[in-house]
């Protein structure tokens, strides 16, 4: 009775999932969760965050119409990145933006996101030393050779950015060969 | 359904064990491959995406391969996940253990330079003193150079060295650029020779394209993805192995196979992994011993082109590739360190931001500023098989699978130091004698294993009692079973080791096809 049963549950299935035409089952458009929201930055402090806005608006702000690290979102990318990473590059990133603020107050006696052009210069002066392999002695200067990298990264990546350099250049597609997983 | 006994079970569909497939199937021998890793279409399970719509940018999951340099969140999915496959090494000796599990294997992905090895490799000893040599010399395995190059599509120029043997290329006439022309003169006026690149040719340069297909024509090739083995078993009575244990990576079911003689190919230390676990061709007591691999330091030097400022570089100007290969200690001891390196060199790139002290405006100026103008060179050197550089098994890693992974011991010397210091300062002299402004210089090798060319750990020799195998991959131990991935090298040299490891199965592969048909086997 019951081999039977297993064959009659066999018989049942359809010899081939029947295709569906293009009418049946046409194409649906969908996007991407950044079109109709904005990300909202949760891992990093407010000074710290304003800290990073400002930083990255240093490193890459927008030139001659090409989207700067604003623009493209990176901090708010960077703080989700953060968050989701390892804890010793937590550290480095909050440690260095609390020295950014703290060395601010110390010299200018206002946090970094409150410093004119001058003097966060004079703050980011790790950022003028040639770069070598040996790692930097001090933490901030560590940090701020991770962000330079990290911000340009995450702004050249962005959809903005890419929007518009790929208009200009025909090199600058921002595409590339993804290996889908296999199960 | 009554499970095939297979002529020859093969595990592992890279370049060892597709060759040995491709050879012995063409001489009529039935065989089973067995590769822990999924089957895949290579047009469909690959497509263009832009990098914004990427999860993390293209910066990847971060944490996901902490010892693979090589991935991105594009090649993500390629390979071999870090957490269903762990395993170990001392708190302050990093390894970096790079894997692929996918048919096909590392081919999928390599780097394709093709390079003979020489007698300074295969008789190391006799040249210097250090080591052991192979028990095989260059004139056993040229016939299969001749034809592994041909069966890879490998091309480059002859140039009739002997520490870099020629072979049959599909020929290199492309000009050089002005810049890599300089520099070739700044070298050859040194006595440093160059030579344009060894690489395999096509789209894809793979086991999977090249090598499995003929194997899989002559219908008698039968292969099994997902098959993650366990141990390779042995017939008490007779002392042979008959066949290996695996499971099903999907359902973990555990299912054993049957074969008259098993072929490990599982890539260098999954293969000596699988023959630990199962405790066989270990009377010598140096399995897992003597690991070693080629140092890299990457971008040991990284220039501009001063002419090529501006951004678009003149036509010619800057642009292509070339090679260095050994040139030091080869006739005698010129060095403070024996053996030597070779280095990939190249102009028309640009430098990465990090080179450039700014931010800001004055940063993107000097990107514009230096776009297509970088020249870099990277040096690959010769480590030296050691003893104390070993793997074990470690029995507190285990995979997702509940088989125990490996503890992995390695360390470079000083000779491989001053290996690296004298190319460092070797490529900053070129640098400045080709009129090239160098924005750094180091000689911060990456940590072993990094360079994905491991060797050694389940070497050939003549002495049973200090190798693994013997000169035709073949256990000193166990007549039945081969090792053919470069865990069987003795030494490696500067030169990549696909093309040897290539030819190797071959010459393994007539030589187990004939045994078979001796009857010996």
């Amino acid at each position: 009775m019951r081999r039977r049963g297993f064959v009659g549950t066999l018989a049942a299935i359809p010899a081939a999932i029947p295709a569906l035409s293009a009418q049946e089952f046409p194409k649906l458009e969908f996007a991407v969760p950044d079109a109709g929201a904005e990300p909202t930055p949760k891992f990093f402090s407010k000074p710290q965050f304003a800290a990073l806005k400002k930083l990255g608006d240093l490193i890459l702000p927008s030139i001659n119409g090409t989207p700067g690290a604003l623009e493209a979102r990176a901090p708010e990318f960077l703080d989700f990145l953060l968050g989701e990473s390892p804890a010793d590059r937590q550290k480095l990133y909050r440690d260095g933006l609390d020295t950014l603020n703290a060395q601010s107050r110390r010299t200018f006696n206002k946090a970094f996101d409150g410093l004119d052009a001058t003097q966060s210069d004079h703050v980011l002066a790790p950022l003028h030393k040639s770069w070598n392999y040996a790692e930097p002695a001090d933490a901030v200067g560590a940090f701020l050779r991770a962000a330079k990298a990290d911000f340009l990264a995450a702004t050249v990546n962005s959809r903005e950015w890419i929007a518009v350099v790929s208009q200009r250049s025909r090199n600058a597609s921002g595409t590339g060969i993804y290996w889908k997983p296999v199960e | 359904m009554a499970a095939t006994k297979y002529d020859v079970l093969i595990i592992g569909s890279g370049a060892s064990g597709a060759t040995t497939a491709r050879q012995l199937t063409k001489k009529g021998i039935k065989c089973l491959m067995l590769d822990a890793g999924p089957a895949f279409d290579y047009e469909k399970d690959r497509v263009l995406r832009p990098v914004y719509d990427l999860p993390y940018r293209g910066f990847g999951k971060p944490g996901r391969f902490p010892h693979v340099t090589q991935a991105n969140e594009f090649t993500a999915a390629l390979w071999a996940d870090e957490k269903e496959n762990p395993y170990s090494y001392p708190a302050n000796d990093p390894y970096y253990w790079v894997r692929i599990r996918r048919i096909g294997g590392k081919t999928l992905v390599w780097g394709r330079a093709s390079w003979r090895l020489s007698d300074l490799e295969f008789k190391a000893k006799d040249h210097d003193g250090f080591g052991d040599n192979w028990p095989l010399a260059y004139a056993d395995l040229a016939p299969y150079y001749d034809q592994a190059e041909p069966l890879l599509r490998v091309s480059g120029r002859k140039e009739g060295w002997a520490q870099l043997p020629d072979g049959i290329f599909l020929p290199d006439e492309s000009k050089d650029s002005q810049a890599t022309a300089r520099f070739i003169t700044a070298a050859t006026k040194r006595g440093i020779p160059t030579t344009k690149q060894r690489r395999a040719q096509g789209t894809l340069a793979s086991s999977a394209n090249l090598i499995l297909p003929d194997a899989l024509a002559t219908g008698n090739l039968t292969i099994v993805p997902n098959a993650v083995v366990r141990e390779v078993m042995v017939d008490k009575a007779t002392g042979l192995v008959d066949g290996v244990n695996f499971v099903d990576r999907h359902s973990k079911r555990e299912l054993h196979a049957k074969a008259r003689v098993v072929v490990v190919g599982a890539s260098c230390l999954e293969s000596t992994r699988i023959l630990l676990n199962s405790g066989v061709a270990n009377s010598s007591g140096v399995l897992g011993r003597y690991l070693f691999d080629q140092f890299y330091v990457k971008n040991t030097v990284q220039a501009i082109v001063p002419e090529a400022r501006g951004g678009r570089p003149a036509a010619g100007m800057v642009g292509g590739t070339g090679y260095i290969p050994r040139f030091t200690n080869l006739k005698g001891k010129d060095k403070d360190y024996i053996r030597g390196y070779a280095v990939d060199f190249g102009s028309g790139g640009t430098p990465e931001p990090k080179y450039f002290p700014a931010y800001g405006e004055e940063l993107q100026k000097a990107i514009a500023n230096h776009t297509g103008a970088g020249f870099n060179a990277t040096t690959m050197g010769s480590v030296l098989p050691r003893f104390e550089n070993h793997v074990t098994i470690d029995k507190k890693t285990v995979d997702a699978w509940g088989i125990p992974s490996l503890h992995i011991e390695a360390r470079y010397t000083d000779n491989e130091l001053k290996m690296a210091k004298d190319a460092m300062n070797t490529l900053a002299e070129l640098c400045e004698a080709s009129g090239f402004e160098l924005l750094e210089k180091h000689d911060k090798m990456v940590p072993p294993g990094e360079s994905i060319h491991e060797l050694g750990t389940c070497r050939m020799g003549e002495n049973p009692k200090a190798s693994v195998l013997n000169k035709w991959n073949q256990s000193h131990d166990v007549k039945n079973l081969f090792v053919v991935d470069g865990s069987s090298f003795v030494t490696g040299g500067s030169q990549n080791p696909t093309l040897t490891i290539t030819a190797l199965a071959m010459r393994a592969s007539d030589y187990m096809a004939e045994e078979m048909r001796k009857g010996n086997l």
